[in-house]
C-alpha cells in the first residue's frame, strides 16, 4: 500500500493506492494549522480503518508539506546567525540595492532573516579563481562561537566570498564552530548552493539555516507519530522540483521544500498528461483566491532556479509556477476611470461570493458563473447546501450592471471576460515569454474553478485540447505517488567554452553522480533504476543570463564542443528569436539531475459505460455571443468511456463544474479523464 | 458610465490589459535577449506602443527616468522620417532630438497592417558605452555633447527589413565594446519585433476603426483618473527650491526651482520651473524629456500609480520649462548627468513642493544621486580593454509610519548592483567592502535610510576613473521636523593615505589604488523627539546608529 498526504490551507488530502489490486482510495479532512502533523496522523489512522489495512502493509509514505513555506510567511523561523567575509555583512540586507515597487513611496523590502547584530564578519578572502588572498583568521571564530551561545542562536549560516570555487574556509569555520557548539546546525553556502552571485547564495543559505530547526522538528514529530501508529515505513517528502526525497535528507535541506505542496499538483498533472498522451501541458489550478499556472514540456515540469519566496530570492530548482490573484472569489469592481476590473482582491472562502449566503456583499467571478447558469444553485458546494442565485443577481445588477447601463447578463459575462483576460495574460507569461507556443500544449484544468474557464481560455489562446482529470481535487496528493526520487546538483565553473578544462568538467560530473547514487541508494533505489541527466548552463561570453542544455551522460571533451555550440545557437534562437553564431560561448554552471525511478501506479481502466450519457435536465445558460441557450447538464461522476458530449453542456461534479462551450465536444477516456476538443 | 464613443467597460478593461501586456512582452523580450548586465540584470530599459497619431497608448512598467521620454523619441523619428515604411526602424540617441542622454539608445519601428499604418513600437535601453572621452560614456567633466560619445541623430538602421550594415559599422567603430553593443542592439530590435507582431494581432481582432475608438477611450480613461487623483489634493500654489552641489567645472550651488499650481476645479496641475539656474558648463544639464519624466513620475506617485501611463495621463499636466536652463538645456550642452543626477534633484524639488498638501503621501528626500562610477582600462589578464559602469544606492527618505530603506536606489533609478563575484571574475578589480554606513540617515520620528559604502581596488593595472555624483556638499532634506541625511563622500585610498575627491571628477588610478564611494543617507520624517523608544533601541542594537543623540550632520 502506498499513501500520499498533501496538506493544504483548508484541507488535508490523503490518497492510498494498492499496486496489487489497483484500488485507489481517497480521504479528505480539515487541516490543523496549529499542529499540521495532527491531521496527517488522524487521516492516516482513518484511512487504515477505511481500507481495513494493517499499518505494516504500508510500503510507502509520501508527504507534500507547507510547513517550511508557512514558517517563512508567518515569520516563525529560527533565531539565525550569519558568518561572512569581512566587509560584507550587509550583503543580505542590501540585496541587489533595488526596491520592490518603483512608483510607491511606501515600498518596503522584506525583513532580512538575520538581523544585523547577528551577522558576523571574519578575516579571510579568496580571489575569483578560488585562491587564498588572505588566510582564515581562526582566533576570531572562537570569539564568534562564544557570542553565538550568548545570543542563544538556534542555527548558523556560513557564506564566504567565492566559496563555490574553494570550500576550504567555510569547512574550517564549521570545524571550529562545531568543536565548541556541538548541537548547533551549521549550514554552508558551498554545500547549499555552490553557485556564483553572493546575494542570491547568501539568501538561499540563510533561508536553509533559518528553516532547518523548524522543518527538522516537524518531520521528527511526524516520524515519531507514524511509529506510534505501528507504521514501520520512513516518510518521503515532495520537493519544489516535483521529485521526492527521504525525510532524512529533507530535514537537512528545507530550502528545497518551499513549493512542496504545489509541486505535487504539477507532478499529478504530468502523470495525467502521460496517461492521456499529452506530454506538453499548461496546468491551470484555479481556486477561491488565486490561480496557479505552470508548464510541463516533454513530460517534465518546467523548473526555474530563479524563484522568490516572500520577496527573498531562492536559487534552487523549483517548478516554475506563476500565481495571479484570479480565483472564483475574486471581486468585480469599477475603477475610478470607469473600467470593469476583477481582483486581485478576493472574498476568499469566507465570507466568499455573495451566492454563498455567508455575508459576502461584493460580486465575484463565482457569482457571475451562477447568474449565467453555469453553476447549479441547487447543488451543494462543499459545506454550502445551496447557492443564493437571487442575491448574486442583485449584487451584480446593483454594483456592476446598473452603473454601466448594461444588462445583467452582459455585466456577468463581462466579469468573466475580464477575469479570463487576466488569466490569458498570465498563461502568455509562462509560455510565450519563455519561448513556448501555447498552441502546441494541452490545457489541464483543476481546482474548484479551473474547469469552468478552461474551454474559453483555450479558445482564446488557440489551445486545441482541454483535459479535466477524473479526481482533480486530490491531484496534488496523487502526484506524491507518481513522483520519482530526484536530486539536483549545481556547481559554478565560469570558463570560456573554447578553453574549458574538460577534465574538471568530467570530474565534477563524476562527483555529482557519486553523491546522487549515494543518496538514492540510501533510499533503497536499485542501481538499474537510477538515471542521470547532466546539463550545462551556457551563455554568449559577456551575457549575464544563461540557457540550460542537457548533455550526454558520458565523459565529455573538446570534440563535443561543436555540437554543443550548434544546439546552444538553436536554443537561443528558439527562446530569444536570434542567435549570434560567431560569438564565443561561456560555461557558467554544471548541473546534474539524479533520478531514481520507482514503480508507478497503474490506474485501473474503467469498464465502458452506457453508450449515451444520461442527461439530468436542461437549464438556460448564457454564453457571450450566442446569448441564453437551453443547455443540458449531466452528472460528472456517472460518465464513463466512451461517453461523448457536444457543447454546450454542463457537467456537474462533486469537486468542480465543467463547462463544454458551444462548438466544443468532450469525451471521457478509460481512466475517467475528460478530454475536450476545443476547435 | 457609458461613454460617447460607446466603448463598454469590459472592452476598456480587456484592451487596457492587453496593451500593457504587449508592452511587458516587448520588455521581457528585450531583457531576455540583451547581452549586457546593464539591461539584462539591471533592467535599464523601457518599451512603449504608440497609435498612428503618435500618441503613446501603453508603456511597460519601466525606469521612471524613461517615463516621459518615449513620446519625444517617436516625435523626433517622425520629424525626420514622416513616412516610415514597413520594415524600417529608426535609431537615435541625440538628447536634442528625441533622446535623453547619449547612452540611452532608442528604436522606433512603424507597425503596418494590410498596408495601413496602425502605430509604432518604441524602446530605449541604456548602453554601457557609446564612446566619448571616458569608458562608459558617463564622464564627470565634459563641457560639450561632443565629448560625451557618439551622437546619433535619427537615422534608419533598418530599411524595408534590411539592416544597414554600413551604418551599424559606423556605430560599432565608435564604441569601446562593440560586441556587447551589437548584442544589445539586436535585443532592441527583437523587442520592437514583438511589439509590431502583437499590436497588429490585437488590432486585427478588433478592426482598425473600432480599435481607434477603443484607444481614444483608453487615453480618456487615464486622463479621467489622473484628474480625479489631482482633485483629491489640496488646491493652491506650492513652491520649493533645492540645489545641485556643482557642475564639476566651477559653478556651485545650482538652484532648481519649481512652482506647482493645483487647479482643483479642472483637475489640472501646472509645473513651472521658472527661476531655475541657467544651463551650466559641466555635464549635468537636463533636456526637456528628462525634466518631463521627473514631473510625471512624481505626480504619478502622489496620485495613483495604477493609472496606465499614456498620452491621456499626461494631458492634465502642464509643464513650463524655460529653455536654456539646467532643466531644459540647448545644444551643445553636456547632458549625461542631467538624466542621472539632475533628474533626482528635480524629483526632490517636486516632492518638497507637494509634501505640505499631502503629508501622508510624501517622503523626505532620498539620497538624491545615483553615484555614477565608471572604471576602464586594459585587463592585464587578457590584454583586452574593459569598461564597468556602476550606480550605487543610498538612503531612502523617511515616510509616515516607516523609516527610509537602507542602501537602496530611489526615484528615477532602480538598477541592480553587479554581484562582487561577477565583477571580480569579469574585471581586474577587487571589492573590499560593501556595507551600510551607520548613522547616516537623518533623524526623525521615522529616520532616513542609511547610505552605502563600496570600496573597489584596481588590481595590477592603471585605470581611468570617472565619478559623477551629487549631495557631496548639500544634504538630503528632512520633512516636518526630520533632520537632514548625511552627505556622501568619495575617497581615494592610495597606500595609507585617504584623499577626498570631488563629486564629479575624472582621474587616473595607479595599480593598487582603491576608490571608496560612500553614499548619502535619506532625510528624516517628523520630529526626532517623537521617535518610538523601541525603534531607537533596535537601531542601537543593530549598530545602525551609534548614538541616539548624535545628529548625522558631519
Amino acid at each position: 500500500m502506498r499513501i500520499g498526504v498533501d496538506i493544504g490551507g483548508t484541507f488535508t488530502d490523503l490518497v492510498a493506492f494498492d499496486p496489487r489490486s489497483g484500488r485507489l482510495e481517497t480521504l479528505k479532512l480539515s487541516s490543523t494549522p496549529q499542529n499540521p502533523a495532527q491531521a496527517v496522523l488522524q487521516g492516516l489512522q482513518a484511512l487504515l480503518d477505511k481500507l481495513d489495512c494493517k499499518p505494516t502493509e504500508i510500503g510507502q509514505l509520501v508527504h507534500g508539506t507547507t510547513v517550511a513555506t508557512n514558517a517563512l510567511l508567518e515569520g516563525k523561523w529560527a533565531r539565525t546567525a550569519l558568518i561572512t567575509t569581512e566587509g560584507f555583512r550587509d550583503v543580505l540586507e542590501i540585496g541587489r540595492q533595488s526596491r520592490p515597487e518603483l512608483y510607491n513611496f511606501f515600498t518596503q523590502r522584506s525583513e532580512p532573516l538575520v538581523p544585523r547584530h547577528l551577522r558576523y564578519e571574519i578575516l579571510e578572502r579568496l580571489d575569483f579563481r578560488g585562491q587564498v588572498l588572505r588566510a582564515l583568521e581562526e582566533g576570531g571564530i572562537q570569539k564568534i562561537a562564544a557570542k553565538l551561545s550568548e545570543e542563544e542562536v538556534e542555527s548558523v549560516a556560513v557564506v564566504l566570498l567565492f566559496s563555490y570555487l574553494n570550500p576550504s574556509h567555510e569547512r574550517r569555520v564549521r570545524e571550529l564552530l562545531g568543536a565548541q557548539l556541538q548541537d548547533l546546525p551549521i549550514v554552508l553556502s558551498c554545500e547549499t548552493l555552490p553557485e556564483y552571485r553572493e546575494y542570491e547564495r547568501t539568501s538561499t543559505t540563510v533561508m536553509n539555516a533559518a528553516l532547518l530547526p523548524v522543518v527538522n522538528h516537524y518531520l521528527q514529530e511526524l516520524e515519531e507519530g507514524t511509529q506510534q501508529l505501528g507504521v514501520p515505513t520512513k516518510w518521503r517528502v515532495m520537493q519544489s522540483n516535483a521529485g521526492i526525497t527521504s525525510a532524512r535528507l529533507a530535514r537537512q535541506a528545507p530550502v528545497t521544500l518551499l513549493l512542496s505542496g504545489p509541486a505535487g499538483g504539477v507532478e499529478g498533472a504530468r502523470f495525467i498528461g502521460e496517461l492521456t498522451g499529452h506530454p506538453d501541458l499548461i496546468t491551470l489550478d484555479m481556486g477561491g483566491t488565486s490561480c496557479d499556472l505552470s508548464l510541463i514540456q516533454g513530460g517534465r515540469p518546467r523548473l526555474t532556479s530563479e524563484g522568490q519566496i516572500a520577496g527573498r530570492p531562492l536559487r534552487v530548482p523549483m517548478v516554475d509556477i506563476q500565481t495571479i490573484g484570479a480565483g472564483g472569489g475574486s471581486i468585480a469592481w469599477l475603477d475610478a476611470g470607469g473600467a470593469l476590473r476583477v481582483g486581485p482582491k478576493s472574498a476568499g472562502a469566507f465570507p466568499g461570493p455573495v451566492g454563498y449566503g455567508r455575508g459576502g456583499t461584493e460580486p465575484t467571478v463565482t457569482d457571475a458563473q451562477l447568474v449565467l447558469g453555469r453553476l447549479n444553485p441547487q447543488s451543494p458546494l462543499g459545506d454550502i447546501p445551496r447557492l443564493d442565485l437571487e442575491a448574486a443577481r442583485r449584487a451584480i445588477a446593483e454594483q456592476i450592471a446598473q452603473p454601466l447601463e448594461m444588462s445583467l447578463e452582459e455585466a456577468a459575462s463581462g466579469i468573466l471576460t475580464v477575469s479570463e483576460a487576466n488569466m490569458e495574460r498570465a498563461i502568455r507569461v509562462i509560455s510565450v515569454e519563455r519561448g513556448y507556443d501555447p498552441r502546441v500544449f494541452a490545457l489541464l484544468a483543476f481546482g474548484g474553478a479551473g474547469p469552468l474557464h478552461a474551454g474559453q481560455l483555450a479558445r482564446r489562446l488557440g489551445i486545441p485540447t482541454v483535459i479535466v482529470p477524473g479526481s482533480a481535487g486530490v491531484l496534488s496528493a496523487f502526484g506524491l505517488l507518481t513522483a520519482d526520487l530526484i536530486h539536483h546538483f549545481v556547481q559554478t565553473v565560469l570558463q570560456s567554452a573554447q578553453t574549458l578544462d574538460w577534465e574538471q568538467v568530467n570530474r565534477i560530473y563524476q562527483e555529482f553522480k557519486r553523491e546522487g547514487r549515494r543518496r538514492l541508494q540510501a533510499d533503497s533505489v536499485r542501481p538499474e533504476q537510477i538515471a542521470f541527466v547532466p546539463s550545462m548552463d551556457l551563455r554568449y561570453l559577456g551575457q549575464s543570463y544563461e540557457l540550460s542544455l542537457t548533455v550526454p551522460d558520458r565523459s565529455l571533451g573538446t570534440a563535443d564542443l561543436a555540437e554543443l555550440a550548434a544546439r546552444f545557437h538553436r536554443e537561443h534562437e528558439r527562446v530569444y528569436g536570434h542567435a549570434a553564431r560567431e560569438e564565443p560561448l561561456e560555461l557558467v554552471n554544471l548541473r546534474m539531475m539524479a533520478v531514481g525511478t520507482g514503480a508507478k501506479p497503474v490506474l485501473p481502466r474503467r469498464a465502458p459505460g452506457r453508450k449515451a450519457p444520461e442527461m439530468l435536465g436542461k437549464r438556460p445558460v448564457y454564453f457571450a455571443g450566442t446569448g441564453w441557450e437551453d443547455c443540458p447538464f449531466y452528472g460528472r461522476e456517472g460518465l464513463a468511456a466512451p461517453a461523448r458530449l457536444e457543447g454546450p453542456a454542463i457537467l456537474e461534479g462533486v469537486e468542480s463544474t465543467v463547462v463544454i462551450y458551444p462548438g466544443q465536444s468532450a469525451q471521457v477516456d478509460a481512466y475517467g479523464q475528460l478530454i475536450v476538443e476545443v476547435s | 458610465m457609458k461613454t460617447q464613443e460607446s466603448v463598454d467597460a469590459v472592452t476598456l478593461s480587456v484592451v487596457r490589459g492587453a496593451l500593457a501586456g504587449i508592452a511587458e512582452e516587448m520588455s521581457a523580450a528585450l531583457i531576455r535577449s540583451s547581452y549586457s548586465p546593464n539591461i539584462k540584470e539591471r533592467r535599464d530599459c523601457s518599451c512603449a506602443l504608440f497609435d498612428a497619431q503618435k500618441r503613446m497608448i501603453a508603456q511597460s512598467e519601466s525606469m521612471p527616468v524613461h517615463l516621459g521620454a518615449m513620446p519625444f523619441s517617436v516625435q523626433a523619428a517622425l520629424e525626420e522620417f514622416p513616412a516610415l515604411e514597413p520594415g524600417d526602424t529608426v535609431i537615435l540617441n541625440d538628447p536634442f532630438h528625441g533622446g535623453a542622454h547619449l547612452p540611452d539608445i532608442a528604436f522606433v519601428t512603424p507597425i503596418y497592417s494590410e498596408n495601413e499604418l496602425i502605430g509604432y513600437a518604441a524602446n530605449r535601453a541604456h548602453h554601457a558605452d557609446v564612446g566619448g572621452s571616458t569608458p562608459g560614456s558617463v564622464a564627470g567633466t565634459s563641457t560639450e555633447i561632443y565629448q560625451e560619445g557618439l551622437r546619433i541623430f535619427p537615422v534608419r538602421l533598418w530599411r524595408a527589413g534590411r539592416l544597414q550594415q554600413d551604418l551599424l559599422d559606423l556605430i560599432l567603430a565608435n564604441v569601446r565594446t562593440p560586441r556587447e553593443r551589437l548584442g544589445d542592439l539586436r535585443a532592441q530590435m527583437a523587442a520592437n519585433g514583438t511589439g509590431v507582431r502583437r499590436l497588429a494581432e490585437l488590432i486585427e481582432a478588433h478592426g482598425l476603426a473600432r480599435f481607434a475608438q477603443i484607444t481614444d477611450e483608453i487615453l480618456n480613461y487615464s486622463e479621467r483618473q489622473l484628474r480625479e487623483g489631482l482633485r483629491r489634493l489640496q488646491p493652491g500654489v506650492y513652491c520649493y527650491q533645492d540645489y545641485l552641489d556643482d557642475d564639476g567645472r566651477g559653478t556651485e550651488r545650482i538652484p532648481i526651482q519649481v512652482a506647482v499650481t493645483l487647479d482643483q476645479e479642472l483637475g489640472e496641475v501646472t509645473v513651472d520651473f521658472s527661476g531655475s539656474a541657467p544651463q551650466v558648463e559641466g555635464p549635468i544639464n537636463a533636456v526637456y524629456a528628462v525634466t518631463a519624466s521627473a514631473a510625471y513620475y512624481t505626480i504619478r506617485c502622489f496620485t495613483d500609480p495604477q493609472i496606465p501611463p499614456n498620452d491621456g495621463a499626461y494631458r492634465p499636466i502642464k509643464l513650463i520649462i524655460p529653455e536654456g536652463t539646467i532643466v531644459n538645456a540647448r545644444p551643445p550642452a553636456a547632458v549625461v548627468g542631467g538624466n542621472l543626477e539632475t533628474s533626482q534633484r528635480i524629483v526632490d524639488v517636486l516632492i518638497g513642493a507637494l509634501a505640505p498638501l499631502a503629508p501622508e503621501k510624501a517622503l523626505a528626500a532620498c539620497q538624491g544621486t545615483m553615484n555614477n562610477l565608471t572604471l576602464g582600462g586594459i585587463d592585464p589578464r587578457s590584454g583586452e580593454p574593459y569598461t564597468i559602469y556602476e550606480t550605487m544606492g543610498g538612503g531612502f527618505g523617511g515616510r509616515l509610519g516607516l523609516d527610509g530603506i537602507d542602501g537602496v536606489h530611489s526615484h528615477m533609478s532602480n538598477t541592480l548592483n553587479t554581484p562582487v563575484e561577477a565583477l571580480e571574475t569579469a574585471y581586474p578589480l577587487r571589492v573590499e567592502r560593501y556595507e551600510l554606513r551607520p548613522s547616516t540617515g537623518g533623524r526623525g520620528r521615522f529616520r532616513g535610510g542609511l547610505g552605502l559604502r563600496r570600496d573597489i581596488r584596481v588590481v595590477e593595472h592603471k585605470a581611468t576613473l570617472s565619478l559623477l555624483s551629487d549631495r557631496r556638499i548639500g544634504q538630503p532634506y528632512g520633512l516636518f521636523g526630520g533632520d537632514l541625511g548625511a552627505r556622501g563622500e568619495n575617497v581615494l585610498i592610495r597606500g595609507d593615505i585617504e584623499k577626498p575627491l570631488p563629486g564629479k571628477c575624472v582621474l587616473q588610478l595607479h595599480p593598487g589604488d582603491m576608490i571608496s564611494v560612500r553614499t548619502p543617507g535619506g532625510g528624516g520624517y517628523g520630529d526626532p523627539k517623537e521617535r518610538e523608544e523601541a525603534l531607537i533601541q533596535r537601531d542601537l542594537e543593530e549598530g545602525k546608529s551609534s548614538d541616539k543623540q548624535v545628529s548625522p550632520e558631519r
